[in-house]
């Protein structure tokens, strides 16, 4: 790692107390450590990011274990995105993640309105209502859903993977909390002037809880880009699976060709790391904001 | 100033999904674990008999166990492990954001690409037999042996969970009062003494958080053994909830899938208030 050479003796100057022996041995015993986990973390990506570049003459096997390849390649890149549908597959992914941010944003960002900001008869019970479907388990509710979905005729279509997940009452719960941290005379002032509350909830509230959407936002993606249960129990034409199912395809189809598979991971993979880069703050956030359910 | 009309139709979106993929399927599993539904006969009530039938169930006895045994694999090293990498990731380092980053990184990876990796990792020429041939130690069938499928699956497991966990550890560490530490300095405390008599107490509401949690992701999993091993090798990986998606979704038994499902719920719920009186004594 190269922070792990560059940076040892630089982190003194941040520290308020003076430089000394102790400190010096203590930071670079926590280096050493800090990378060595690291490289743990890390090695599984590396070694199908090796193994998706070694060419066809290449072993992928080898004791011991070549992390660098002799000739890089991207034939296997090449390969896989062209005898498998990918970019309709990083498509259909994209389509399944827009309407798995989207709703879930909006249909949480309604309901939290009134459970934050209005007085009516039952609240309470609602409220307590939605919270305790948090307690509900998956495992439990996934034949029902299914059998459900089947009723509705959503077999087979993207509404039948998105809209079992399009509400969440733990994105009520959040919404609601960042609601009820706004002043009250806010939407007093804006209905004297004539405000509708539809006005009052788009215009006014929204704006101020952006971070907490941007939040729920984050969390919502990872699930829906993630999501394999539904799409495999769900969708039956092979052109509209998302990456993760179509993956799964590759996997039993390629099964003995290993490079091929590792590209196609490889590719899955991308998307997610250049969001997790761009909004790394937010992800960190929303991880603390899960926790607070807890 | 607002209309109980206004509440209403603002909370109806929400309202219909969650009572028709929440509620009303929570009460469904409830009554279909009572009956024999099984998508081609007509519905019959069939009482207890689908619990009967599960206590007399090998298939469902050998689930639980190794379900228990994967739990105990995953839970204890997820709620000590992390721990001290927040405390590692918690100090004042240049370059200490992007280890956190790395360290999180994992538990963003779809079960799918995960299965991938780490099916490289296992194969009989890989890393992990690599590593202990320097020890002199046989090569491993990690993931075709009954013996050691669930400790590989419980590794890919740890690997994921490690850096999430550790995020909740470290926001409860952020939330130590600094002049604890100074206290316990003046008074002469060493570094892991400070770390037993403060972090570890002060950090109890989240050791509970997380053993109730990662309890509960560990009786619920099966997308991993889904997409690594299929239940095998001869159903050793195959987890309770691994049970109810087979029994549902290939055997179609439907009812006696739910009852299962039913079960498992009965005792991730002991599980938990278990956990809950140990801590509370503990301390």
């Amino acid at each position: 790692m190269q922070i792990n050479t560059v940076s040892t003796n630089k982190p003194a100057i941040k520290m308020r107390k003076p430089l000394n022996g102790v400190r010096i041995v203590r930071s670079i015993a926590s280096y050493f450590l800090l990378t060595f986990v690291a490289v743990i973390m890390i090695v599984p990506f590396l070694w199908s990011i090796s193994t998706a570049l070694k060419g066809q003459n290449e072993a992928i096997f080898s004791f011991p274990p070549k992390f660098i390849p002799a000739n890089i390649t991207l034939e296997n890149f090449v390969t896989v995105w062209n005898s498998l549908p990918i970019p309709l597959y990083l498509w259909n992914s994209t389509v399944l993640a827009f309407w798995g941010v989207l709703l879930p944003l909006l249909f949480c960002s309604l309901a939290a309105f009134p459970l934050a900001r209005m007085n009516f008869k039952g609240k309470n019970i609602v409220f307590l209502i939605i919270l305790s479907t948090m307690m509900i388990p998956g495992e439990v509710t996934m034949i029902p859903i299914y059998l459900i979905l089947d009723k509705l005729k959503l077999i087979g279509s993207y509404s039948g993977v998105i809209l079992p997940g399009a509400v969440s009452a733990f994105g009520i719960f959040l919404l609601r909390q960042a609601f009820v941290g706004i002043p009250k005379d806010i939407d007093e002032s804006a209905i004297i002037d004539g405000a509708s509350p539809r006005q009052v909830w788009w215009y006014i509230l929204i704006p101020m809880v952006r971070p907490m959407l941007a939040t729920l936002a984050i969390l919502s993606f990872i699930g829906a880009w993630n999501n394999f249960l539904w799409p495999l129990l769900i969708l039956q034409d092979p052109k509209t699976y998302p990456l993760t199912v179509g993956l799964y395809d590759l996997k039993g189809t390629f099964v003995t060709n290993t490079r091929l598979v590792s590209a196609g991971a490889i590719i899955a993979l991308l998307p997610i790391m250049i969001v997790f880069v761009a909004f790394q703050n937010f992800f960190i956030k929303g991880a603390y904001s899960s926790a607070v359910k807890g | 100033m607002y209309k109980a009309r206004h509440a209403w139709m603002f909370l109806a979106p929400a309202g219909v999904l969650l009572a028709t993929f929440s509620l009303i399927p929570a009460l469904a599993a409830l009554v279909l674990s009572f009956t024999n539904y099984n998508v081609f006969q007509p519905v019959e009530w069939v009482g207890l008999d689908n619990f009967i039938k599960a206590f007399h169930d090998k298939k469902f006895w050998s689930a639980l166990g190794n379900t228990f045994y994967y739990w105990i694999l995953v839970t204890p090293a997820l709620v000590v492990l992390p721990v001290f990498i927040a405390i590692l990731v918690n100090q004042k380092l240049m370059g200490i954001k992007l280890y956190r980053l790395v360290y999180y990184f994992p538990a963003l990876v779809s079960v799918v690409v995960t299965a991938i990796l780490w099916n490289w990792m296992f194969a009989s020429d890989g890393i992990f037999n690599y590593i202990i041939s320097l020890i002199n130690i046989n090569p491993i069938n990690w993931l075709t042996s009954k013996e050691f499928v669930m400790v590989s699956l419980a590794l890919v497991t740890v690997w994921q969970g490690l850096g999430y966990y550790m995020l909740f550890y470290l926001a409860g560490l952020q939330s130590v009062p600094t002049d604890l530490y100074e206290a316990a300095e003046l008074d002469g405390a060493g570094i892991w003494q400070k770390h037993f008599f403060i972090t570890f107490p002060m950090l109890r509401p989240v050791i509970f958080f997380i053993t109730v949690m990662s309890t509960m992701s560990a009786f619920k999993e099966f997308t991993l053994m889904l997409a690594m091993t299929e239940g095998g090798p001869i159903g050793a990986s195959t987890t309770v909830v691994y049970l109810v998606f087979e029994k549902a979704f290939k055997q179609l038994d439907m009812g006696y899938a739910s009852a299962i499902s039913f079960l498992l719920f009965i005792i991730i719920l002991i599980l938990t208030l278990i956990n809950k009186k140990a801590l509370d004594r503990t301390y």
